[in-house]
């Protein structure tokens, strides 16, 4: 008798918990099937144009949310999303342009970067200054494409804010 | 045949079957007035006899049946807006802008449908300020009452509420759209180590785009009103399951104790159990005639009042006030000021002003005062009725002496938030800098 009630014990936990891991394997396979497995990226290597054809100073591509700045030969590209939470900055042209230290080597600054979002403030090198950013912005790497010598950036490549690529 | 037949006139008296059904809402007896909430479906969730106190307009103010005729309002004006609506990343603007400028009646269709959104949210937040300042999730006299757990349940489906609106005011897919889903997103994504992932799996990819505005879209229409749905109807249950109001419970407690002789006249029949004669029960002071009122007329005619001047008000106020729609949606260009709608700015002040520094150390705004700092408020909140020790008979009443500190606490964290949400209202300007009302703010062209 004793026995007899064991296996039937036996038997209905065994049901329960086939049912449980049979529903859980259900609930886990619905929303598995909500985690993408592909990501459709643009491609985080651009081509910008040819290193003629920017301007002195600052130019905004809204595409790639980024600053491209020249000064003569010298470029270096400053990203737009602000660290905070990811709206896009604007650059504001200061009155005085002015030369700082930059790791180590002169930049000519010429803007400041203000967020539309929570108002954090970035000076012109990507310096946070004030309000809620966390990070300085991000600084990517530029170079010149070997087919058609146009600017190329790489927006998965950060690079310390001494970088400048110099176009001969 | 051994039954006896039955005539026409006693089967229609007969308990639980209400001779008129169609007008068993006006009830000639007592004993109508019960049967009516049994044989009416309508009214079945009613109980047969209410407190008359609970049913005073300046204890509750009626926000929980104000919102919940909100919640009918947006269901049945979401009816029309969900064959109008077409949640493709292209067409879902141009969707709404016919709504607005081509359907017949949809500009007030969608009127009615944002305003009781905006409306809900504020009925349901002043709804828990009401229950809170009354102690109305104190537990009082009766057995297997479970107030706290409602509050819990309230707090959920505040919540609830919150994430609808804002699944809502993505939809359109405009500017307002487009930067709430990437600070939103931003905030989630900023939980440490589980963040970026919780991220992707809100988008459905790393990028804002069409798989992101259709989970959204099924946030929205299916998977957060039947989760709302669900626990209304698990509060109301729990409502009638705790006896009602907690002010039918200081009645209770406050009445003098007299017994009352059981009287055979009041059977089980009320609730439909029993067929001819039931046994007596005790009739207890909640049943006394002087307190209770039946609730069939007299909860019926106050809730239909509440419910259709609600509908009434947003039907006209939806006449009056149009409902706005900004640019398209455009990655390239932040609106400036981006702001959030005002049940949001609090919060937005609050990631706005909580990035900390210590040392070379730095915590991001958003984790702090996005995730965080709303986190442990709602945690607090939530667990506030097993850490209020206040007697009993302080529940159900409003601002009662002996709940005076908590209150004031409470009072004082409401007023911060009205007050941080005034000051994202009215005072910041562009680059989200504080300006006065009088001070002139800057023209910054929209874009550059």
């Amino acid at each position: 008798m004793k026995e007899r009630s064991d296996r039937r014990d036996f038997l209905m936990k065994l049901g329960i918990g086939a049912g449980v891991a049979g529903l859980a394997g259900q609930a886990g396979a619905s929303l598995r099937s909500l985690v993408p497995n592909v990501s459709y990226d643009a491609p985080t290597t651009v081509k910008l144009g040819l290193p003629g054809e920017f301007p002195d100073g600052l130019r905004f591509l809204p595409d790639q949310r980024l600053f491209v700045f020249r000064e003569g030969n010298t470029f270096h590209a400053v990203s737009a999303v602000c660290t905070h939470l990811g709206c896009t900055v604007r650059a504001e042209s200061l009155s005085q342009p002015e030369t700082v230290s930059v790791g180590g080597s002169p930049l000519r600054v010429t803007h400041r970067f203000l967020c539309p979002c929570h108002g954090s403030r970035y000076s012109g090198d990507g310096t946070n200054v004030a309000g809620p950013a966390p990070r300085p912005l991000a600084w990517f790497r530029l170079s010149v494409a070997a087919d058609d010598g146009q600017l190329v950036v790489d927006l998965a490549d950060e690079v310390g804010r001494d970088f400048r690529l110099t176009v001969s | 045949m051994s039954v006896p037949a039955t005539t026409a006139k006693e089967k229609a008296s007969a308990p639980g079957v209400h001779p008129r059904p169609l007008w068993s809402v006006r009830p000639s007896s007592d004993r109508e007035a019960g049967d009516a909430v049994v044989s009416n479906f309508l009214l079945h969730w009613f109980p047969a006899k209410v407190a008359k106190a609970s049913l005073d307009w300046g204890y509750s103010y009626w926000l929980g049946t104000v919102s919940a005729a909100l919640l009918l309002l947006l269901v049945l004006s979401g009816g029309p807006l969900l064959f109008l609506y077409i949640p493709s990343v292209e067409r879902a603007y141009a969707s709404v802008k016919d709504i607005e400028h081509v359907v017949a009646f949809g500009s007030w269709i969608r009127s009615v449908h944002r305003l009781s959104a905006h409306l809900m949210v504020a009925a349901v937040f002043l709804h828990l300020v009401r229950v809170f300042l009354t102690g109305a999730y104190k537990n009082g006299t009766g057995r297997g009452q479970r107030r706290e757990w409602n509050w819990v349940i309230g707090i959920a489906m505040l919540l609830a509420t919150l994430f609808l609106s804002f699944t809502g005011y993505l939809l359109p897919w405009d500017q307002l759209a487009y930067w709430a889903v990437t600070v939103g997103t931003n905030i989630a994504s900023s939980v440490p180590f589980v963040g970026p992932s919780l991220r992707e799996l809100l988008l459905g990819g790393r990028t804002i785009d069409q798989p992101t505005l259709i989970r959204f879209y099924v946030l929205h229409v299916i998977v957060l009103p039947g989760a709302l749905g669900a626990l209304l109807v698990y509060h109301m249950w729990r409502v009638r399951k705790d006896g009602g109001l907690a002010r039918a419970d200081r009645e209770a407690l406050l009445a003098e104790k007299t017994a009352v002789p059981p009287t055979p006249t009041k059977t089980y029949t009320l609730l439909g159990v029993a067929r001819g004669t039931g046994p007596t029960v005790r009739a207890s002071t909640l049943e006394a005639p002087a307190t209770t009122v039946n609730a069939v007329p007299d909860l019926v005619r106050r809730a239909a009042i509440v419910v259709l001047g609600t509908m009434a008000v947003i039907s006209m106020l939806a006449v009056a006030v149009r409902s706005p729609l900004e640019e398209p949606a455009n990655p390239l260009v932040t609106p400036n000021p981006a702001k959030a709608p005002w049940y949001f700015l609090w919060l937005q002040e609050i990631v706005t002003d909580t990035t900390v520094r210590i040392g070379s150390f730095t915590l991001n705004g958003a984790f702090l005062g996005g995730v965080l700092l709303p986190g442990l408020l709602l945690l607090v909140l939530t667990a506030w009725p097993w850490l209020d020790r206040s007697p009993a008979a302080a529940a159900g009443r409003w601002l009662p002496r002996s709940r005076r500190r908590q209150n004031t606490l409470f009072l004082a964290f409401c007023l911060m938030v009205v007050v941080l949400t005034l000051v994202g209202t009215f005072g910041r300007g562009p680059y989200w800098h504080f300006y006065w009302p009088w001070q002139e703010r800057p023209e910054i062209p929209a874009r550059i």
